[in-house]
């Protein structure tokens, strides 16, 4: 079966006026159906604007210049916009870090996710209340009848996010975006809701692209994962392979200096800092921060390459 | 002589109602004792709404308790008035979360650094300029970083500002509030390793307030781990995670989520924390408890010493553990 998702070759600039930024470098990527694929990297690493390039959604003064995304084999990039925005919230939709900012403070809940199936499924109010309610009960929320009529400050955080979901799920969509769902939330809600995208993952064969800084969170939760450093993917695989076998550098340091139970002492740490993203560069990203670059590594960008089957790294000790 | 010790604090606050009447009452520290030596780290974990950052602030006056104490050095600071508690404001010291809004935009860092020398009256006039870059130097800046602002600086950058900040007045208690929470992955593993240089240079005490449970027991000595305004478990670093005795402090590790793909997932716990206006009858944790009974309902635990000064509030305390997740 081909993959759900496919990404080639994407790039998003940014046209600031101090210059032009590389966000979004070169990065390709698919996603089978039913699969989650983590999107890992620390802040600035483009993998928000990798998100919001899929859903053509990127900020201004950012655009994507080339490059392909195809869902089932539908090109996203030249779709007309109203064509487009029949995908968003409907075959695609995204949750969000922060439910109470991507919540309408004076929309009841029921007329916020009712309002997506009259609008991309033709529901008439009554039925999509109806939905909603079902939609509510789905991801956990009790009362659903009763909590239809409730204001977003009147729930909690975790309760919030659930809603989001509700409204994520309600048009059934071929892949789910969840940009950083879990990291407003205390470590026993975040629990509660991983927990809940897995079930539904499960029960509804969900295609998700996660993203997260975590790497708690992606094993326990992703499939693959690809990891981003400065706008490029720097390695992609299973879980299993990154985990127990990472390759670059990067991948190795973000692991290390995780602290862990029962390790006292000085953390292992990646020196430097991340390189500007204005500046041209001819050479590896990471060279400055790396511990044993080569002489290659200063004048050519290295391709992602595939060490073993499906286990992919850019950087030249491959 | 612990340098700090806290006995039976306790905060209230009035919740504002919206239509004007005269609001709930939210006991956001309830009961809370413990005490910290000269050169320790002590932990205090819990989630939003636990009462660990007023907990900070009762020990720096920043806010009043409403009962109990705080001796530092055998002083109890909530006696003291606000020109008696100037000279002890040098000796304890504050890192906060954000970076981004605990310096100010206006300064440049050499100013954010001398102010407090120059208030305190620590250096002549005319070492101030040493002094600063001696600071920035020692939280791995240099002289070069001096003439700029703070929006010039990265996260990483600011924390370690505002670490310098604190140094300047060479205190011997610095409480840092959630210091790495905002940061990423590698520049967390940064600041941590910066603190324990720090604190081994400098003799320094840590009260070290944080919800991530792995970067508390990586710098801790000891853990209090804090439910709902109530201290439910204090004990060693390693214990505590080798052994724990309250439920809750099993439910927390089971929850951290752990980078590695063989970890078996727990089963979450369920429901949600409790409203500090309205809590729970008997002991607040009761009704997300696997293990609760009536007793539980009705009575709350006191905090007791199951032996080797292992701090617990539970009424069950020998049957917790069963459903803790080991690490590999």
């Amino acid at each position: 079966m081909p993959p759900r998702l496919v990404v080639e070759n994407l790039r998003s600039y940014f046209f600031t006026r101090s210059g032009l930024v590389k966000a979004v470098d070169d990065v390709s990527f698919t996603i089978n159906s039913g699969e989650t694929l983590a999107l890992v990297g620390e802040s600035g690493c483009g993998k928000s604007m990798t998100a919001l390039s899929l859903l053509r959604l990127l900020p201004e003064p950012g655009r994507v210049v080339g490059g392909e995304i195809r869902l089932d084999d539908r090109d996203l990039l030249h779709l007309p916009d109203l064509e487009m925005r029949r995908i968003r919230g409907n075959q695609i939709s995204m949750i969000f870090q922060e439910p109470m900012t991507s919540l309408n403070p004076v929309l009841q809940i029921g007329e916020q996710i009712a309002e997506v199936l009259r609008l991309h499924k033709g529901s008439t109010s009554p039925q999509a209340l109806e939905q909603a309610a079902d939609l509510l009960t789905q991801v956990g929320i009790s009362d659903p009848g009763r909590r239809l009529r409730d204001y977003p400050h009147q729930l909690s955080g975790g309760q919030r996010q659930r809603v989001m979901i509700a409204i994520a799920l309600a048009c059934d969509p071929k892949l789910l975006i969840a940009d950083e769902p879990t990291t407003a939330l205390d470590v026993t809600i975040q629990a509660q809701i991983m927990d809940l995208l897995q079930k539904l993952k499960e029960e509804r064969q969900m295609t998700t692209l996660l993203i997260t800084h975590d790497l708690g969170v992606v094993a326990s939760n992703a499939d693959r994962l690809a990891v981003m450093y400065a706008g490029q993917i720097v390695e992609t695989g299973s879980v299993v392979q990154l985990f127990e076998n990472p390759l670059h550098p990067y991948t190795q340091g973000l692991l290390n200096c995780i602290p862990r139970p029962g390790h006292k002492g000085l953390l292992p740490t990646i020196p430097g800092q991340l390189p500007s993203l204005r500046e041209h560069h001819d050479g590896c990203l990471f060279i400055d921060r790396c511990d044993a670059p080569s002489p290659p590594c200063g004048h050519e960008q290295m391709q992602l390459k595939e060490h073993k089957p499906g286990h992919w790294v850019r950087c030249w000790r491959y | 002589m612990p340098l700090l010790q806290i006995e039976n604090l306790r905060k209230s606050f009035r919740t504002s109602s919206t239509l004007g009447g005269s609001g709930a009452r939210l006991v956001a520290v309830n009961d809370v004792s413990f005490t910290l030596e000269q050169g320790e780290t002590l932990g205090l974990v819990g989630e939003s709404g636990c009462g660990k950052s007023t907990t900070g602030k009762l020990i720096m006056q920043l806010q009043k308790a409403d009962q109990g104490r705080v001796l530092f050095n055998d002083t109890d600071l909530t006696t003291l008035s606000a020109r008696q508690m100037r000279p002890f404001r040098r000796q304890i010291q504050m890192i906060f979360q954000d970076p981004f809004s605990s310096l100010n935009p206006r300064m440049t860092v050499s100013s954010i650094l001398s102010e407090p020398l120059i208030i305190h009256k620590l250096v002549p006039a005319r070492q101030i300029r040493d002094r600063v870059i001696e600071l920035l130097e020692k939280v791995g800046l240099t002289a070069e970083h001096e003439q700029r602002y703070s929006h010039e600086f990265s996260g990483g950058q600011r924390q370690r500002i505002g670490i310098a900040r604190a140094l300047a007045v060479e205190p011997q208690l610095i409480i840092a509030d959630e210091p790495v929470s905002a940061l990423d992955l590698s520049v967390q593993a940064q600041i941590l390793n910066l603190l324990q240089e720090l604190q081994q240079q400098h003799n320094l005490s840590y009260l070290f307030i944080a919800h991530d449970l792995a970067v508390i027991e990586h710098v801790s000595d000891r853990i209090a781990v804090m439910y709902l305004g109530n201290i439910v478990e204090l004990t060693d670093a390693e214990t505590l995670y080798k052994n724990p005795r309250h439920p809750y402090t099993e439910a927390l590790l089971n929850a951290v989520p752990v980078a590695d793909p063989d970890h078996p997932r727990p089963a979450p716990l369920s429901g949600e924390i409790p409203s500090p206006v309205n809590p729970p009858s008997g002991c607040y944790f009761h009704p997300r408890c696997p293990y609760a009974d009536q007793l539980c309902r009705e009575h709350s635990p006191p905090l007791t010493d199951s032996g080797d000064k292992h701090l617990v509030a539970c009424h069950h305390s020998e049957q917790v553990g069963q459903y803790l997740i080991r690490r590999r």
